[in-house]
């Protein structure tokens, strides 16, 4: 299928993400999210399915543990895998930053989609966007921390 | 084409991913562009979350309504919950502004619904609720493309 053809979106949709319609939204869903700490204090989220005001609370509440433990002091969201976002998904990243406090441009956000990309840049986050690989955005975070 | 549908719910957050899933359904036929549909889906998320946390302060026994309509490649689609009501619309809509900072909200979402939409409108007074119409028209659909897949 050519790639920009939308041939029954829905159901491209759908097909990507693995699901099935009607087990939209599974029970337990939220163990998608991959949340990984690097040795380097690094905070890797990768939030799959759709991140809104009902999914956004369980990915606050593991991020920040690791940033106010001290464990953290960056964080890159990777949204490659992410299906949908709403401000819920605004919120949350601000919300960390906060968290970060001190650590200025602690954070990345790693390849949202073109919609989500929008959002950010109208919320200010433009400069905080990369495509690329998470080794990328790692580098990239090397350059903010250490770069100094 | 021409279609209309309405859906009523509880005012909970769950909620927020049929009303997406819903009325992604309903334009399905008119094959939008996936940036078309992630935008209108974005939209929807918006209105329906300020509903129910706005709106109904989480209070579950609230009900939000979503009222589509389809004419041609345009979707009318009206938000309407019977909360608390916003004193000044002027004010809410501005980029940033929120008045629950404290629960991470950003205050982007009207800032975002303006942008995703061909227009919008808010109705809001504090005893009858808030009315939230946006239309969204669909691009047309390449005729190249139909004959691939
Ligand atoms: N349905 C509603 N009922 C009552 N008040 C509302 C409603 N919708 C919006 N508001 C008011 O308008 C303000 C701005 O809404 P907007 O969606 O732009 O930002 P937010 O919801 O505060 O944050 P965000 O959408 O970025 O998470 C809200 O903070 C709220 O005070
Ligand atoms: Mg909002």
């Amino acid at each position: 299928m050519a790639e920009n053809c939308r041939i029954s979106t829905t159901f491209v949709e759908y097909k990507e993400s693995g699901k099935r319609p009607l087990n939209y939204e599974p029970k337990g869903g939220i163990h998608m999210n991959q949340i990984t700490l690097t040795s380097g204090g690094i905070v890797i989220v990768r939030p799959a399915g759709e991140l809104d005001h009902h999914t956004a609370d369980s990915i606050k509440r593991e991020v920040s543990r690791l940033i106010f433990g001290g464990k953290a002091s960056a964080v890159i969201w990777d949204l490659g895998s992410l299906q949908f976002m709403d401000s819920a998904g605004i919120g949350l990243i601000l919300g960390r930053m906060r968290d970060l406090g001190a650590v200025e441009g602690g954070t990345v956000i790693l390849n949202p989609s073109p919609t989500m990309k929008k959002m950010f840049e109208l919320s200010g986050l433009g400069s905080h966007l990369l495509e690329g690989t998470q080794e990328d955005a790692i580098k990239r975070l090397g350059g903010i921390l250490h770069g100094k | 084409m021409e279609n209309e549908m309405t859906l009523s719910f509880a005012a909970i957050s769950e909620n927020e991913a049929l009303a997406r899933m819903t009325l992604t359904f309903f334009v399905a036929a008119l094959d939008p562009t996936l940036e078309e549909i992630s935008e209108y889906k974005t939209v929807i998320s918006e209105a329906v979350t300020n509903a129910i946390i706005h709106g109904y302060e989480e209070d579950r026994s609230g009900i939000v309504t979503v009222h589509a309509a389809l004419d041609g490649r345009e979707v009318t689609v009206t938000i309407s919950d019977q909360g608390g009501g916003i004193e000044n619309v002027e004010e809410a809509m501005q980029p940033m502004y929120t008045s629950k900072p404290e629960r991470e909200r950003s205050g982007m979402g009207f800032t975002i619904m303006e942008s995703f939409t061909d227009s919008l409108s808010v109705d809001s007074g504090q005893e009858g609720g808030t009315t939230v119409t946006f239309k969204k028209k669909f691009s047309p659909v390449q005729e190249t493309c139909s004959s691939v897949g």
